[in-house]
């Protein structure tokens, strides 16, 4: 991101501080499409897609003006992005201890016409093998965070990250060409 | 570009057909509301039960501690009357 951009970004965020609506809209739009993407990669249910980005934007609304520094705001939102959605994975194990399903009832399969190419089936299909915080990892990744504002959102060390980055980028890679073979 | 980038490309594109039109209106719509009555009342029922419970648990408890108590005091008043025979008897 350039600088001019950082600067619109950040002043739009101040706006959306002091409680404009128009703003916190505009911050809506630029960011539903990215939040969309983090949030399938990291559930892997298209279906959940909306409800998921819907509970980080609300979050988004109520906590903004609580953002210490608004050039930050990419990485923050992100944060809540891969806490909503772990917290979500969370809810939907518990609930499966208290309401079992039968496992043709766990893996309803995606509606028809919804994964309409092989690529993306075969990285849902190798996502879905990780555990959900490398899938948030690598998909964090995937939106451009510097390694340092990953080590900021999983709260632990730059060396840790890219130790496990590097762990979950084999692993992606395995599962990936073994489904494409 | 790799076949990987054209995945997650497509991945992306994929999520953002889930978002329906209206989205961002529903999202401030949603965050200016207040937590709805319903939310409050489930709250008001969860503690509601949680303290049945500690009262239900608490009167068992007296209950039977009480009855403890008697059938304690029973053994005790026997065993005090066979050790007044032994003692005359002797």
């Amino acid at each position: 991101m350039d600088e001019s951009s950082t600067t619109t970004l950040g002043e739009r965020v101040r706006r959306a501080q002091r409680g404009d609506q128009p703003a916190m809209r505009e911050l809506i739009v630029s960011y539903q499409r990215r939040v969309a993407g983090f949030v399938y990669a990291v559930t892997g249910r298209s279906d959940s897609v909306e409800d998921i980005a819907q509970v980080v934007f609300i979050k988004m609304a109520r906590s903004v003006a609580r953002l210490k520094a608004p050039e930050q705001f990419e990485p923050w939102l992100f944060r809540l992005a891969r806490n909503t959605c772990i917290d979500h994975l969370r809810r939907q194990k518990l609930r499966r201890i208290f309401l079992p399903f039968a496992p043709e009832h766990e893996n309803v399969p995606e509606p028809a016409g919804a994964v309409d190419s092989e690529e993306l089936d075969a990285l849902r299909h190798a996502l879905s093998q990780l555990r959900p915080k490398d899938r948030a990892l690598i998909a964090l990744v995937q939106e451009g965070r510097s390694h340092a504002e990953i080590a900021d959102v999983f709260r632990t060390s730059v060396a840790a990250v890219k130790a496990r980055l590097h762990r979950a980028r084999e692993q992606l890679r395995q599962h990936y060409t073994s489904d494409e073979t | 570009m790799k076949p990987e980038d054209e995945a997650w490309m497509r991945l992306r594109e994929h999520a953002s057909s889930r978002i329906t039109p209206g989205f961002p209106d529903r999202v401030l719509r949603a965050a200016r509301a207040k937590p709805s009555p319903l939310l409050v009342s489930h709250f008001a029922m969860c503690a509601g039960t949680a303290a049945l419970c500690l009262a239900a648990v608490a009167l068992f408890h007296a209950g039977n501690s009480g009855d403890d108590e008697a059938s304690n005091l029973a053994s005790w008043n026997e065993v005090a009357a066979q050790a007044n025979d032994l003692e005359q008897g002797l």
